[in-house]
């Protein structure tokens, strides 16, 4: 029988190599053997997209490599998830995320999404060309910490603003405003408030870092 | 304000023949947000070939920049194959439905004919007023998208990364007929005496790896400059995001002009194809123009020629892609003031001191570490 840790590293690989049939066979392999589902997920399936996000960091991987090795981790979790024990979720950051009115272009929120998710936010995502209001009535809905904007077009930009604005006028200041895409840059950000990461492997370490999830010095 | 002494076009081939110009072109490439200076929304665009037209118009004799353009969004070739744009009222268009909802419909596909299909009989329209009106003093251009990203925008850009990997064969067909709507589209632009410039976003390495480029992008991009350059005009394109890694494919193509985004290193850029194409950029339309102030436009646009002004091949100011379109009309001004008291020819120590009259703020830290982070006493 196969161990638990070879498994884990077969599930790991098959989503850097983008592979989602393999990803399938082997999740219900490791199902097959009783091991634990929640750390299939998180030290098998999550930590190659871990390595893809690494990957793409350094520039072996684009954007449709990680959109494949997000395939290939999803088809695995599609096995695993059901096996979770109930207990296995603890309470987790809450992100509110989309791509801001105006823009329809929503790759790069997928993948901030995929990756947050990876690093256990609850992400809840209101898709594309919301509104600027929307993305404030659900943070407040649901507690999150974090919103999360994203657009590609430069046409869209004023509506970043608007929504640093209106959690302003709410004196909602404790809710952390994220932004990224093609025309975002750091000033940008700064300038109206937000913060900036320049893809999708920064954003969630900079997510970490807002929920105080990195050990304080 | 300071004013200009030639216009667009005596500017351009005096500085084609060597000869002194009053200062270098530039370009900050205000796309839609001309709607704001000739007082129409954005979505008459979608229906008035003449509000087109008239609102490049206006935008041009408010600020004398040096280059026109129809080009409203990037979606008008894949709704004239069958694609479903959204038109907001007052801002740009976007992409609803792809053209095809199945690979079996691949071959159902056909290119546009720019004389009926969608929007494009109003942009040809546009061009035909807009030369009229201007095509004495400035360089009249007709936009265009590369064949690979329409293709994007056919399948719709999830489907159609996925076969990429799954399903080169469709990628291809998708490329084939884009490049024949192109072709078509070209043709036009050429027919009413403007020039076409293309923009292939989807061929970033922000979005595909050099790989993907080569294999599926660049082809098809070749043969729609070669046509262009067959039937005697030059072409400048425009990628945004990263290109450094596919600067040599693009230049092979044989365009004449390369408009670069803010994202690159625009000194490396003229160092290493300076020599072979004109290199256009790259204030960074958001940051710095969108958000200003004056000052640090001032310095962002001495800080671009500094870097790139002796480009063997001619340099253009330009912006590192469009502006947003509520960018307040007091920076574009800057940034063509800018370009006015830089003069030609430039002095490096003007620029110096142009720089240095603005000190640079402080740059954000991207990602906030724990000491930097961190309130408790160190």
């Amino acid at each position: 029988m196969e161990s638990q840790e070879s498994l884990l590293k077969e599930l790991s690989n098959h989503v850097v190599d983008m592979d989602e049939e393999m990803a399938v066979e082997t999740a219900q392999r490791y199902i097959d053997g009783h091991f634990d589902a929640y750390e299939g997920i998180d030290k098998g399936l999550a930590a190659g997209m871990e390595r893809a996000g690494q990957l793409y960091e350094e520039e072996e991987y684009y954007i449709p490599e990680l959109l494949m090795c997000s395939d290939a981790m999803y088809a695995g979790m599609d096995i695993l998830t059901p096996h979770l024990k109930a207990d296995a979720s603890k309470d987790k950051h809450k992100v509110v995320m989309g791509v801001v009115e105006g823009d329809t272009h929503d790759i790069g929120k997928n993948l901030v999404k995929i990756m947050l998710e990876t690093a256990g936010f609850e992400v809840v995502d209101l898709g594309r060309d919301v509104p600027p209001e929307d993305f404030v009535a659900k943070a407040l809905e649901i507690g999150a910490e974090i919103i999360g904007l994203s657009t590609l077009m430069t046409t869209t930009m004023e509506n970043m603003e608007r929504v640093v604005q209106i959690l302003a006028e709410k004196g909602q200041t404790q809710i952390q405003v994220m932004v990224g895409g093609g025309p975002i840059s750091s000033g940008f950000a700064r300038k109206i408030g937000a913060h900036y990461s320049r893809n999708a492997s920064r954003a969630v370490e900079m997510a970490k870092s807002l929920v105080g999830e990195v050990v304080p010095c | 304000m300071l004013k200009d002494e030639m216009t667009p076009l005596e500017r351009g081939a005096a500085l084609a023949r060597g000869e002194k110009v009053d200062r270098l072109p530039c370009n900050p490439n205000v796309a839609n947000g001309v709607a704001r200076i000739y007082g129409c929304k954005i979505s008459e665009f979608n229906t008035s070939a003449k509000a087109i037209a008239n609102a490049q118009i206006a935008a041009y004799r408010r600020f004398g920049y040096d280059g026109v353009r129809i080009f409203t969004d990037l979606f008008p070739w894949a709704e004239a194959m069958g694609a479903t744009v959204s038109f907001p009222d007052d801002n740009t268009a976007n992409l609803a439905e792809p053209a095809i909802k199945e690979i079996s419909q691949i071959y159902q596909l056909e290119p546009a004919d720019p004389y009926k299909d969608g929007r494009l009989p109003i942009h040809i329209d546009a061009m035909k007023y807009l030369i009229d009106e201007l095509g004495d003093e400035v360089g009249c251009a007709g936009g265009i998208v590369g064949p690979f990203t329409n293709a994007f925008f056919l399948f719709g850009i999830e489907t159609f990364i996925k076969l990429l990997f799954k399903n080169p064969e469709a990628v291809h067909r998708a490329c084939e007929v884009s490049l024949e709507t192109c072709i078509r589209y070209a043709q036009a632009i050429i027919d009413q005496g403007l020039t076409p410039t293309i923009s292939e976003p989807m061929s970033s390495c922000t979005v595909v790896s050099p790989k993907h480029f080569r294999e599926f992008a660049a082809p098809y991009l070749k043969r729609l400059v070669a046509y262009i350059n067959a039937h005697g005009k030059p072409v400048t394109m425009h990628i945004c995001g990263k290109t450094d890694k596919i600067w040599e494919d693009i230049v092979d193509m044989g365009i004449a002009g390369f408009s670069v985004d803010n994202v690159v290193d625009l000194k490396h850029c003229k160092e290493q194809i300076g020599d072979r194409v004109k290199i256009l950029g790259h204030v960074d339309p958001s940051a710095i123009i969108y958000a200003g102030p004056p000052s640090e436009i001032r310095r962002a646009v001495a800080e671009c020629v500094q870097q790139a002004w002796d480009s063997p091949k001619g340099y253009v100011i330009m912006s590192g892609c469009s502006l947003p379109v509520e960018t307040p009309l007091a920076h574009i001004d800057a940034m063509m003031n800018a370009a006015r008291e830089i003069g030609y020819p430039v002095v490096p120590e003007k620029l110096e001191r142009m720089i240095a009259e603005t000190p640079a703020p402080p740059s954000q830290p991207e990602i906030i570490t724990p000491s930097e982070k961190c309130s408790c006493p160190h």
